[in-house]
């Protein structure tokens, strides 16, 4: 049979299963009730010219989506969060809207809502499907706004211009302002200057001179006291407190030659610089702008994750089912979620079972599916079916809440190198401003060389040496390496992490849910005489170490228990539990335990023990096994590699911490470690001058994760990761801890590159201009691209 | 070629360009150079009908305007 596009969305299916429909003479084709429904209402509407300009785009089939979610955009919560009111006294939204493919799409919403009744303005944004909505309250709701844009097929969803966002726009249009004016000016003041040039060669009247020179000014003024009132700004802000930025340069450097050009045209003598003033604005501004732009990449990431952040939730209370702002969601509320939906408060699942997709928060696509008990993490999503929650914190302590403050957080804190560069390139100007008044001196006084030609070789060297370079050098690194790091699921507490990460000498790694996969399971089982396994099976329910919970799904599997109620109960760290049940002295955990309660027993073997004893007599044995996490191997190798010693460190039998190393090929192991002992090494590794990174479970290597340079928290939930963590590895395996290394690396190799860059260019330059070989024109010229380098090295990190 | 006409020529030429110049940064003002595909596409789709639309839409504000400050005025508190 034959194919045949929809009338509506143009993809093609076979003719059989079309709704066919007879139209004057023509017969046209649906895929779908959807489809048919928008092509009427577009044709009834008189906006069927929607057709001739999508051309040959295809659409996606329009979804017949329940409405029932609507009345939520009318609630008072909703439009706290998201409508603004504008000057005038009308509403204004935020929109994106889903399903736009082509700019007919852009169009054919934008002509719709112009035709609604009470919209008072409506863009849409074709890059990013953002949209703008401006209405009037009183004649229109909302909710019939986003009703309009579903009936002919498309969806919006509200979204929270971020302050991040809104605020890089409105910086690069201001920037972009004053490039344009900065560009224009220069064009004609070169045009100018050339006749000037030729004039200066053949000879020129003066009066001819005198006009040329006027329209120099004209376009200069501008040009510095609006398009380098930027750095005006930045020079007052730094003298204000004492520092001496590159602000303070630049605006000297063209404040200097304005003043001395302005002298010259007056008292008709000499030559004007107008045309360097100009350049050098220009250049320096275009050099900075470059910067914005990247710190707007850096923030539009950040966005990416933040904006994922549902504002409402359903919440069950008996039979009804009330609509909340995240807000005002307390612990232990019922939350439902339906496919599609995003979860904004982190908790555990009481009702249902379903997938959840968690790429957002681990990069991972694979889909994970979880079931009444599991716990369930903000910023995930569900994607197949109905559940219900229980809430098991509130917004502001949730993983997502937590991830994205911390985000933010990390671009704000400067790294040491950074504050250090600063520092320098504060001492740095103020010996350029030195250099250049010697230069001066020396030109004017020594060489002999008037006051012209003394002044304009200082100016050069005041332009040529702006730290423009060296200020740049860390923050476009730092900031390149976090966006990229954040993306593949790694998250810096703080950009000085990444230094120390970059300079780490010594990687500590716990065993158990680092190396291994951290749930050991029973190998061998002993039963030495018979006994009550509910005692057992009450007594390793209460410990949440790995092992007692191996132990305890060995028992599960085999017998039929139920919970004896145990007394005194008692958790001792490293060697196992204590407990009592009706005169009856309970004891669980390792031969240590045993040596510790004057228990004579003796046992060899190179697995991980459980021993149950009662009254002091062993009644079973359990030998238990982890096994080692899939590339755990090459991931050792490739720390090696990267010239980082790798210790292990684990509470457990040397025995069994030798077989794991041998196996993933670590050499130096310390075994039978308290959780003191572990923390009391990383200290003695201090003294040997080692930098630690140490990996560990979050819960029983806290002292260890906190005494450590760097903490990294694995195997035991992300929130407890956040917590502790230095760097949070989102999706908690051994390649992103890798990953993390490598960025780290490559990050502080491309400072060092750029500090160094910046230095060189510096050495030669400012000798160069000092000598009086570089015009104030060509040093602004240099000076740029100085800075552009460093940016240009900077990007590199993204490629790497 | 006298200096009168060099003052003329410069004059006039750098009053066109300022005027183009100012343009462009109204139009940036405004928004119109936000969307970089949109803004191609403007001139690709260029119609009477789009210009009836900006229109229209001026005038709807207008009257909302209008409407909203006639409501303000007529306003009484129920006592």
């Amino acid at each position: 049979m034959a194919q045949v596009p929809c009338t509506h969305c143009k993809l093609e299916f076979d003719e059989s299963v079309m709704i066919k429909e007879e139209e004057s003479g023509k017969t046209l084709y649906f895929c779908c009730k959807g489809c048919e429904g928008v092509y009427h209402l577009l044709n009834a509407k008189d906006l069927d010219g929607f057709y001739e300009q999508l051309g040959n785009n295809k659409l996606e089939p329009v979804k017949l989506d329940a409405n029932d979610d609507l009345e939520r955009f009318d609630l008072e919560g909703f439009k706290k969060k998201f409508v603004k009111t504008t000057k005038d006294g009308f509403s204004e939204i935020n929109l994106i809207i889903e399903g736009i493919h082509c700019s007919a799409c852009v169009w054919l919403n934008e002509k719709v809502l112009h035709q609604t009744d009470g919209v008072i303005e409506a863009t849409i944004n074709y890059s990013n499907n953002k949209a703008k909505v401006i209405w009037d309250e009183d004649e229109i709701k909302l909710s019939k706004i986003i009703e309009t844009i579903r009936a002919i097929g498309y969806n919006a969803y509200p979204y929270d211009p971020a302050i991040q966002e809104e605020k890089a726009v409105k910086l690069r249009n201001e920037y972009y302002s004053r490039i344009l004016v900065a560009v224009f000016a220069t064009m004609n003041i070169m045009w100018i200057a050339i006749a000037l040039y030729s004039g200066y060669f053949t000879g020129m009247q003066q009066s001819k001179k005198n006009i040329l020179h006027f329209a120099e000014f004209v376009l200069a003024t501008p040009t510095l006291f609006y398009s380098g009132s930027i750095f005006f700004r930045g020079a007052y802000y730094g003298l204000k407190n004492k520092f001496i930025n590159m602000d303070v340069l630049v605006s000297a450097g063209a404040t200097l030659a304005y003043i001395y050009s302005v002298y010259a045209m007056i008292t008709k003598q000499g030559e004007v610089y107008f045309d360097s003033v100009t350049m050098i604005i220009t250049f320096v501004l275009v050099g900075k702008y470059l910067e914005i732009l990247s710190k707007k990449k850096a923030a539009d990431t950040l966005d990416k994750i933040a904006s994922s952040s549902p504002t409402e939730a359903l919440v069950v209370e008996g039979d009804n089912k009330v609509l909340k702002s995240i807000e005002i969601i307390e612990e232990g509320e019922i939350i439902e979620l339906k496919p599609g939906e995003k979860v904004a408060i982190d908790g555990v699942l009481t009702k249902g079972k379903a997938s959840f997709d968690l790429s957002i928060l681990t990069g991972e696509s694979e889909p994970i599916l979880k079931t009444v008990g599991d716990e369930i993490v903000s910023g995930s999503m569900v994607i197949d079916s109905v559940i219900e929650y229980k809430t098991t914190k509130r917004e502001n302590n949730s993983l997502l809440h937590n991830i994205t403050e911390l985000l933010s957080d990390a671009i704000t804190k400067k790294p040491h190198i950074e504050q250090l560069a600063n520092q320098v390139s504060g001492y740095f100007s103020v010996t350029i401003l030195l250099i250049a008044i010697a230069t001066f001196l020396g030109w004017y006084f020594i060489v002999g060389a008037g006051f012209e030609k003394a002044l304009i070789v200082s100016i050069s060297v005041i332009v040529i040496a702006c730290p423009c370079a060296l200020g740049l050098a860390t923050p476009m690194a730092t900031l390149i390496g976090i966006s990229k790091a954040a993306k593949e699921g790694i998250l810096f507490k703080e950009a000085s992490k990444i230094e120390t990460m970059a300079k780490t000498t010594l990687l500590a790694l716990d065993k158990t849910g680092t190396i291994t996969v951290g749930k050991p399971i029973v190998v061998n089982y002993k039963e030495y005489r018979d006994y009550d396994k509910n005692l057992l099976y009450s007594l390793v329910k209460s410990s949440n170490h790995p092992i007692s919970k191996g132990v305890k799904n060995y028992l599960l599997e085999h017998f039929d228990l139920k919970e004896l109620e145990l007394q005194e109960h008692k958790e001792l760290q490293a060697k196992g539990v204590k407990a009592s049940y009706e005169n009856s002295n309970l004891l669980g955990g390792n031969l240590e335990l045993l040596k510790h309660n004057s228990i004579n027993f003796e046992y060899s073997c190179d697995n991980s023990l459980y021993i149950f004893a009662i009254d002091g007599e062993v009644v079973a044995l359990f030998e238990l096994s982890d096994i080692v996490k899939p590339k755990a191997k090459e991931f050792i190798k490739s720390v090696k590699k990267l010239g980082i010693k790798v210790v292990m460190l684990t509470g457990d039998r040397a025995e069994v911490a030798n077989k794991i190393a041998k196996e993933v090929g670590i050499e130096q192991v310390e075994a039978n470690l308290l959780p003191q002992d572990k923390a009391s090494l990383i200290d003695s590794y201090h003294e040997k001058g080692e930098i630690v990174v140490m990996v560990g479970d979050g819960i029983n290597d806290s002292i260890a994760l906190a005494k450590s340079d760097i903490a990294i928290a694995m195997g035991s939930g992300a929130d407890i990761a956040v917590e502790v963590s230095d760097v949070v590895l989102l999706n908690n395996s051994l390649e992103s801890l890798k990953d993390s290394f490598v960025i780290a690396k490559n990050v502080f190799k491309s400072i060092k590159q750029n500090l160094s860059l910046s230095l060189l260019y510096n050495v030669i330059a400012v000798p160069l201009a000092v000598m009086g070989y570089v015009t104030p024109l060509v040093a602004a010229l240099a000076m740029s691209l100085s800075s552009l380098s460093v940016v240009a090295n900077s990007f590199r990190i993204r490629k790497s | 070629m006298s200096d009168n006409i060099i003052i003329l020529m410069l004059g006039i030429s750098t009053f066109l360009g300022a005027l183009g110049l100012w343009a462009l940064l109204w139009g940036l003002k405004s928004g119109q150079f936000n969307d970089q595909s949109k803004f191609l596409d403007t001139a690709r789709y260029d119609s009477e009908e789009d210009y009836k639309d900006a229109v229209m839409m001026e005038q709807k504000k207008k009257d909302a305007i209008k409407r909203k400050k006639e409501k303000e005025k007529n306003y009484m508190p129920n006592d």
